[in-house]
């Protein structure tokens, strides 16, 4: 499976209840293993969004708000999208992506400028 | 001395640059159904080119990105390709009327049919972009191209009416000739010969060839703020002459002999030979730049190693990208399709394609993390996003004027 297979994919939650689109894929850089010199790129989860599979062009960062008005169109696009950790996947694709009972949504935003 | 040469230079490239085959013959076809009546649009299509080509040159001198680098990050793959396919076919298109062009012009010089200059026009262009040296290219094109003030000398020869000219200019109103859906049709085309898409591509990238660094800002801004309107001026002054003689005559501006009858008229062989040598240097510098844009933007969204400050063997896809692209230009003209009217066509697809590449460009012009401290001010957002509807408005209204007036006709 590859992230193109999985974007835009309808995620469902256990109980079967419509949450949203997958949006983006976050991923995290972690301190390389013992004996390797460069770390590998780790899935942390995906956003979900429930209006729109498209991109987020960028102000999934809190701190970018320009130009009026299509930093704030867009983000009003995204409104309600959250981050849902790989632990709380259940069923992954091929079509939907169906989260586990209780699992919890995080805040997509990123703060700074998104390279710290 | 030698940084105020420089700026000289740049100036003076940016006015020869700015006309291509789609400004002589928008302004050619313009002047002579409409007089000086749309002549507003040229001076709406200045300021948006200043605005656009101001943000990608700063968005690249600043982070060093090209415009489709850019878009591609900011779009994604997917809808980065759809924005790709559509600019890529329209300056393909442009290609193709450039080098149309260019064998056009050579038809008037030597009374050869430009059917067999095509071949040549095409060699000479892939010649001179395979061999010699960005800055040279540059600069010998739109330093000739400037050839075209002759236009602006034919216009105060032919002593014309200039209350009527003015009168036409600031109060505009639609001929009776003509009805209201053609004249917004032409409008939209005469905004697209101003703004072309590739005027930007070439821009952004060649500030990349360049290696301009936030320090060579200025120097960026003034070779726009200045050339840009003095080659627009250049523009009015081919409609002008258009208005001044084809008009009244009832001249329908069908070919590039039409265009440069005026001057002929005013100014006798010297006057023609220099328009003559303007068109050539005007066309052959915008063919180089939109074959140069096709590679650029094909290499910038596949990451393929571009630019002619490499050799061509340390960029080959860039390179053959760009034959390819000759090659095809060469053969939709070898089909005897009429230069002229691809040129059309391209000006009113190039308002159609223009938001798919300004709304990213001012997305990241916007953009701290690319942009630092050189992120667009509050005043250049506000006239920014007032070009953006303007150009929005252009984009939806094109096809529908098109159908409507069946290409204006």
């Amino acid at each position: 499976m590859i992230l193109t297979d999985v974007l835009g994919s309808r995620v469902t939650s256990s109980d079967g209840r419509y949450l949203g689109r997958v949006a983006d894929a976050r991923f995290v850089l972690d301190q390389p293993p013992p004996g390797q010199l460069l770390a590998g790129a780790r899935l942390l989860g995906l956003i979900v969004s429930p209006h729109s599979a498209g991109s987020f062009m960028g102000y999934e960062r809190n701190s970018v708000n320009r130009p009026w008005p299509w930093a704030q169109l867009l983000k009003w696009w995204h409104r309600g999208s959250f981050l849902v950790l790989w632990e709380d996947i259940e069923v992954m694709g091929p079509e939907t992506v169906t989260l586990r009972e209780g699992f919890s949504a995080y805040d997509p935003g990123l703060d700074g400028t998104g390279t710290a | 001395m030698k940084r105020l040469l420089g700026v000289a230079l740049g100036i003076l490239t940016a006015i020869g640059g700015f006309v291509d085959i789609g400004d002589l013959v928008t302004n050619a076809v313009v002047g002579s159904r409409f007089g000086m009546s749309l002549i507003w649009v040229v001076g709406v299509g200045v300021v948006g080119i200043c605005l656009f080509a101001d943000m990608s040159g700063r968005v690249a001198a600043v982070s060093g990105r090209a415009t489709f680098e850019v878009i591609r990050e900011r779009l994604g793959p997917r809808a980065g390709l759809a924005n790709l396919g559509a600019s890529f076919f329209i300056n393909l298109m442009t290609v193709t009327a450039e080098v149309g062009g260019i064998a056009l012009a050579l038809q008037l010089v030597t009374s050869i049919h430009y059917l067999l200059w095509i071949p040549l026009a095409a060699f000479a262009v892939w010649l001179v972009i395979w061999r010699v040296r960005f800055k040279i290219m540059e600069n010998v094109a739109g330093l000739l191209g400037l050839c075209l003030v002759v236009f602006g000398v034919a216009l105060f020869l032919l002593q014309p009416d200039w209350g009527q000219l003015a009168g036409q200019a600031l109060s505009p109103a639609v001929p009776q000739t003509e009805n209201a859906a053609v004249y917004w049709f032409y409008a939209v085309g005469l905004f697209g010969a101003a703004m072309t898409p590739y005027e930007v591509f070439f821009f952004s990238s060649g500030a990349v060839e360049e290696g301009w660094k936030r320090k060579d800002l200025i120097q960026s801004r003034i070779n726009v703020l200045a050339g840009f309107p003095l080659g627009g001026l250049l523009s009015v002054a081919i409609a002008g002459c258009a208005a001044v003689v084809l008009m009244p005559a009832g001249v329908e501006v069908t070919s590039l002999s039409q265009i440069v009858l005026p001057v002929a008229d005013a100014g006798g062989k010297l006057a023609l030979a220099f328009a003559l040598v303007g068109i050539l240097a005007a066309t052959f510098g915008a063919a180089l730049e939109t074959t140069l844009s096709s590679g650029y933007t094909l290499a910038q969204f596949f990451g393929w190693s571009w630019g002619k400050f490499r050799s061509p063997g340390r960029a080959a896809r860039f390179h053959l990208s760009m034959i390819v692209c000759l090659l095809v230009a060469l053969g939709v003209l070898a089909t005897g399709a009429d230069p002229i009217l691809i040129t059309e066509y391209s000006v009113v697809f190039s308002a159609v394609a223009l938001p798919l590449t300004y709304l990213p460009i001012l997305i990241v012009a916007n953009d701290p993390q690319y942009m630092g401290s050189d992120v667009n001010s509050r005043g250049i957002n506000v006239a920014a996003n007032v070009y953006l509807l303007i150009i929005l408005a252009a984009s939806l209204g094109a096809i529908p004027l098109m159908i409507v007036t069946g290409a204006g006709a």
